[in-house]
């Protein structure tokens, strides 16, 4: 009886002891991440069977639990993969934020301060001063393109890096989770017991691989676990890793895209896969918000370049050069060509090339003569006109099309019951506004027909090779053109599945430059229009003929050395134009209807607009017979500032994305954009942060330590620990009873 | 619930971190006085500041330019008023001229002299510039100097120098001053000096000669006519298909027979033709110029008239052309030419002296009211540029004001979110000590 007294009194000992441990344990890592608090599980031993009845035998420790739930642990897990992406995603978009924010360093004081000094090249023209502010001030502003380009191209290099390091921690993890997965069977198969700390390490390492992208795991039998990111892409199978890589994109070089190290080499992963945590979260940011910013600007890059050098074109400067002089700079501002990039697996060896160009008018008609009857299909759209003759069917059909679209018919053989193509052109053929896109394009062939893909809405155009006319690959340029803003040419053949990627604005900001001849002397300005009108002294009608304009199509030949004259005769009311270029229409607008003669005499009515090979001009009043205009070079008009004038007032008007926005709302809306973003990011992220402290909360309440709890634990165990030795005494004073009457 | 140790700092320092980030916005947002620090805190708002701001910009810039324009448009301004003043010397010198009772030729020659350093004192004007070496009424040909004699070109009676020519062009400078306005802000030399038109602006009457040779012998002085129907003028013009100034037009021819006198109109742009029938003529009556049928074919209506008073002799003729344009240095010219005439002989009549000296007399007052609607054109421009200025001072103040409403900051409510925010952290940091200092191992 003694004995078992003994034993019973040690079980307990025992029991307290361990439970003492284990409540140390808890105590000293109750700041180790990942720590599960443990208990112990005690359990009464079998007991005596005796003609009494069963005789408790004391207690033993089955086995050490940890307080852990992995439901509420893959709670936490997911909580803070999102979470993670979006305090990235914060942290990189807050830096865009607060670059457009800044009042002073924004491209706005810039733009505001470049238009300042064309306005004072507007008013004082003929002064060098003026026009050396009107270059500098070109050139803080290309400075300010280029300096937040710069600091963009650097956020694409931080992605970069920190997709590297962030790619060489998850491989890391894995590794470790691998050798854990291995401890693991090996501690538990040995004595079948959990190996909890093993279970916490590896739990821990699953957490921290969901800050950097959002893993499943699935457990096997044998304990160890199986890690997945993506849509079942394996990173860890037991024992076995994966590695991990961020490698130059086969598509772009200069952006790194995760992937899978493979027994073939590497595996580029779509970035669609990889999802959560701080590699998302970076994923994402270029893609959705870096791209954006830096495409926006130079969009902004592009389309200021291309519509001041569209204006800039049509001047004299103050040696009294235009177009079509050798010396005349037709370009103010220097930009480079859209980027194309060769997907580095193409191996056929094409060559794409993309070019900016001039929004155009597809102005493809077919004029057919029905028994007669003229009718006009335009076959971008299918509209139908039709009229008796051909001048009645120019009229009508003149008076639909848009006004900066010309369609002359006068002239054209049709023979009845035939049909034939005609030809439009555009009025304005040069880059006064651009529909430049903020996108990058994918060019891809499949063996049949090229496809065109906008990247950021997957809007296709393709070549259609059974259609009848084929569409071909310059159709397809031609359209693109249109409708995007830049035309492309393919040198060599594809092979199927090759495809290359377009990036008509990207660079647009960082190779924006004043141009250097322009720079380097301010007098190259054209700030001066190349025409003049003049009225004859002898005129006694009070005719007067407005000061004249050149537009898009104006060049040195479009005026003879001696000028245009135009003589009014009162017998028929017909003005002759004496000098216009051979060959060119004359367009005469009245009260907004375009008629085109082919000259030499037009009908003068007051207001009468008259244009021609890009000179414009319009004569209001009456006129007496042998009344004289003429239109001559602008030679020695250096006070002259009407081409600086309408390049000033490039500033308000509306010259981006296809006419609906200026240069300054194209910028408000990306800094709109961006806000709108990175609030929205806060405010998720926010939100997201509330989840994972309230999941956090959940597991802490169940898995965490508590040091008044284990205080108390101590003391409880304590004085179990003294109750039994407190019986082992009395355990061995009935020992030493029963010797003492032994001896 | 059951609460965990690191639960309740985390739960503190959470607490304690909200309350500091919220005060260091507040804070910055009070130190820079702006309520959108960057775009995020108010994307609509960051967005329209940059449009409001540039708009602001603009408008600030075509107040710059009114300033500009104002002072452009004052400097030709003062040049008119001073052109004026020259003009009004040199007209009271050809009126007291024309009492050829009183003065002698050698009166007359000092009076020509006179006019003579008038007329270099209008090209002085007429090449003035503008201060910053461009020259005010040269068009767009700023540095080219607008006005002077023209060696080349061939002298034109009655003048006796050459002619001054003008070098410069139509061109108009023109500033921006409002969204929608460009403002011509310089006249041209061609529209100030060169573009007046002769006689009373619609014809230009005169002395025709004697058809016998020689100039009009009788003492009929011819008024500048007046046009009573402009359009009938027009018309009829433009049926005759006139050129000017390379023929004359109509032609008033009187015959003296048996002591009657009477005339008849001739159309002389080709061979001369009568075009009206004979008409008895009374001295300072109206000549209503339209054709009769017969002799011409149809009945043509000048809508016009002249008055002859005086009593011309047979054969004496009087033309009307269509005006043109003669500058002001060549009515001077014309008028110093006929000044140094000696007048009295057969050749050059006391009466043809009245009427050439009356018909550039009125060349005069042509210049004149040209300088005059100039003058309007830019007193007019002056003050729209005060009203676009006063528009656009209004334009600023509202434009700062939508600024001020997007992005400024309500300090009132600022400083007292500040206050409660800080009472906030204050309750955090003494609740985390408290909280914190709490534990069973204190008592074991």
């Amino acid at each position: 009886m003694g004995t078992g007294l003994l034993s019973s009194a040690i079980s307990g000992m025992q029991g307290a002891q361990i439970a003492l441990q284990t409540a140390q344990h808890n105590i000293t890592n109750q700041n180790t991440p990942g720590f599960n608090r443990q208990r112990t599980v005690q359990t009464t031993n079998i007991a005596m069977l005796t003609g009494a009845g069963f005789i408790g035998q004391g207690s033993h420790v089955s086995t050490v639990d940890r307080m852990y739930d992995s439901f509420l642990g893959n709670q936490v897990n997911s909580a803070q993969t999102t979470s993670s992406e979006l305090s990235t995603y914060y942290t990189q978009i807050a830096q865009i934020d607060n670059m457009l924010a800044d009042p002073n360093s924004g491209l706005s004081p810039a733009l505001q301060s470049f238009f300042t000094g064309v306005q004072q090249v507007a008013a004082n023209p003929a002064q060098l001063p003026s026009r050396q502010a009107m270059t500098s001030s070109a050139q803080s502003l290309v400075a300010r393109f280029q300096g937040i380009e710069a600091r963009l191209s650097q956020m694409y290099e931080d992605v970069n890096t920190q997709l590297s390091t962030e790619v060489a921690t998850v491989n890391s993890y894995a590794k470790q989770i691998a050798e854990l997965n291995q401890s693991i069977v090996i501690a538990q198969s040995s004595i079948n017991q959990p190996a909890n700390d093993l279970l916490d390490q590896r739990d821990q390492l699953v957490s921290e691989l969901n800050k950097l992208i959002k893993v499943t795991t699935t457990t096997n039998s044998d304990g160890s676990f199986n890690v997945f990111f993506g849509t079942g892409q394996q990173l860890v199978v037991g024992a076995q890793v994966m590695t991990m890589t961020a490698k130059p994109s086969t598509a772009d070089p200069s952006r790194f895209a995760v992937g899978l190290g493979n027994a073939g080499g590497n595996q580029e992963l779509p970035e669609s896969l990889i999802t959560g945590g701080s590699i998302g979260g970076l994923l994402k940011f270029r893609s959705e918000s870096l791209d954006r910013t830096a495409n926006d600007l130079g969009r902004n890059a592009a389309s200021l370049a291309l519509t001041f050098n569209a204006q800039q074109a049509l001047g004299q400067d103050l040696l009294g050069q235009s177009t079509g002089d050798t010396n005349f700079a037709s370009d103010f501002f220097k930009i480079s060509s859209p980027t194309v990039l060769s997907n580095s697996r193409n191996t056929s060896g094409a060559v794409l090339t993309a070019t900016l160009a001039a929004p155009s008018i597809d102005g493809r008609y077919t004029l057919a003569n029905v028994a007669g009857t003229y009718s006009l299909t335009r076959q971008s759209d299918g509209s139908v006109w039709s009229g008796a003759s051909l001048a009645a069917l120019q009229t009508t059909v003149q008076a639909a099309l848009p006004a900066n679209e010309l369609l002359v018919l006068t002239g054209a053989t049709v023979a009845a019951g035939s049909s034939t193509q005609v030809l439009s052109s555009a009025a304005d053929s040069a880059n006064f506004y651009t529909k430049l896109t903020n996108s990058d394009y994918r060019l891809s062939y499949d063996g049949t027909n090229h496809t065109l893909t906008r990247l950021t809405d997957g809007k296709q155009w393709a070549t259609n090779a059974s259609a009848l006319p084929p569409k071909t690959f310059a159709d397809l340029s031609a359209e693109v053109a249109g409708s995007d803003g830049f035309s492309f040419a393919l040198v060599g053949a594809m092979n199927a599945g090759e495809s290359f990627v377009i990036r008509p604005v990207a660079e647009a900001a960082r190779n924006l430059v004043v141009n250097p001849t322009v720079a380097g002397d301010a007098r190259l300005i054209a700030a001066g229009m190349p025409i003049r009108t003049t009225t004859a002294l002898t005129n006694s009608g009070s005719g007067k003929i407005s000061a004249g304009e050149a537009f898009s199509g104006f060049s040195a030949t479009s005026l003879p050395a001696a000028g245009i004259t135009l003589t009014y005769a009162s017998g028929t009311g017909l003005l002759t134009l004496t000098g216009v270029p051979a060959g060119a229409n004359i367009s005469v607008t009245v009260g907004g209807n375009t008629t085109v003669y082919p000259g030499p005499t037009v009908p003068y009515s007051s207001g009468t607009q008259i244009s021609f090979a890009g000179v414009s001009f319009e004569i209001n009043g009456i006129l007496s017979n042998g009344d004289s205009f003429s239109i001559v070079k602008n030679t020695a008009g250096v006070s002259d500032g009407r081409n600086a004038l309408a390049l000033g007032s490039l500033q308000t008007q509306n010259t981006m994305s296809g006419k609906t926005a200026s240069f300054q709302t194209a910028y408000a809306q990306l800094v709109s954009d961006v806000g709108n973003k990175t609030r929205q990011i806060a405010v998720t992220g926010e939100a997201q942060l509330a989840l994972l402290k309230q999941s956090q909360a959940a597991r802490e309440s169940l898995s965490g330590v508590n040091l008044d709890e284990e205080a108390a634990n101590l003391i409880r165990y304590q004085q179990a620990y003294q109750a039994s030795a407190k019986s082992l005494q009395i355990g061995t004073n009935l020992f030493d009873t029963l010797l003492g009457i032994m001896s | 619930m059951r609460i965990s140790t690191s639960q309740i700092f985390d739960a503190g320092t959470l607490g304690i971190q909200n309350g500091q980030s919220g005060l260091y916005k507040l804070q910055n947002q009070l130190s820079t006085g702006r309520r959108v620090l960057t775009p995020q805190d108010d994307p609509v708002a960051a967005a329209q500041a940059l449009v409001v701001t540039q708009t602001r910009g603009v408008n600030q810039q075509h107040m710059d330019n009114q300033g500009q324009a104002k002072s452009q448009l004052g400097l030709v301004d003062s040049q008119l008023s001073s052109l004026v003043n020259v003009l009004q010397v040199v007209r009271e010198r050809v009126v007291q001229a024309g009492n050829t009772g009183t003065l002698s030729q050698s009166d007359r020659a000092a009076i020509a002299t006179e006019l003579q350093s008038r007329l270099s004192e209008i090209v002085g004007i007429a090449n003035s510039d503008n201060g910053v070496g461009e020259y005010l009424f040269s068009g767009y040909k700023g540095n080219v100097r607008p006005f002077a004699v023209d060696g080349s070109a061939l002298v034109v009676p009655p003048a006796t120098t050459k002619p001054v020519a003008y070098f410069g062009d139509d061109g108009e400078r023109l500033l921006q001053v409002s969204s929608s306005r460009q403002m011509a802000v310089s006249a041209a030399g061609s529209d100030v000096f060169m573009n007046v038109k002769q006689g009373n602006g619609t014809f230009v009457t005169g002395t025709g000669g004697n058809t016998a040779g020689g100039i009009n012998q009788g003492a009929a002085s011819v008024d500048a006519g007046s046009v009573q129907d402009p359009q009938k003028w027009q018309a009829a013009i433009n049926s005759f298909g006139w050129v000017a100034p390379t023929n004359p037009a109509l032609q008033v021819r009187f015959s003296v027979a048996a002591g009657v006198t009477s005339y008849q109109l001739y159309d002389v742009s080709g061979a001369p033709v009568a075009i009206s029938s004979s008409t008895p003529y009374v001295s300072g009556q109206a000549i209503s110029m339209a054709s009769t049928n017969p002799p011409a074919a149809t009945v043509t209506d000048f809508g016009s008239q002249m008055i002859v008073q005086g009593q011309p002799a047979n054969n004496d003729t009087f033309t009307i052309m269509p005006s043109t344009k003669q500058s002001l240095f060549q009515t001077m010219q014309n008028l110093i030419g006929i000044l140094t005439s000696p007048i009295g002989s057969s050749t050059y009549t006391s009466t043809q002296f009245s009427n050439d000296l009356s018909a550039e007399l009125t060349n005069l007052d042509q210049s004149f009211a040209n300088i005059a609607r100039v003058q309007v054109q830019v007193g007019t421009k002056l003050q729209e540029i005060d009203s676009l200025g006063s528009a656009s001072s209004d334009l600023d103040i509202q434009y700062q004001a939508t600024l001020s409403g997007l992005q400024d900051l309500d300090y009132a409510k600022a400083i007292s979110d500040f206050m409660s925010q800080q009472m906030n952290l204050e309750a955090a940091q003494k609740s985390f000590a408290q909280v914190s200092g709490l534990s069973l191992f204190n008592y074991l």
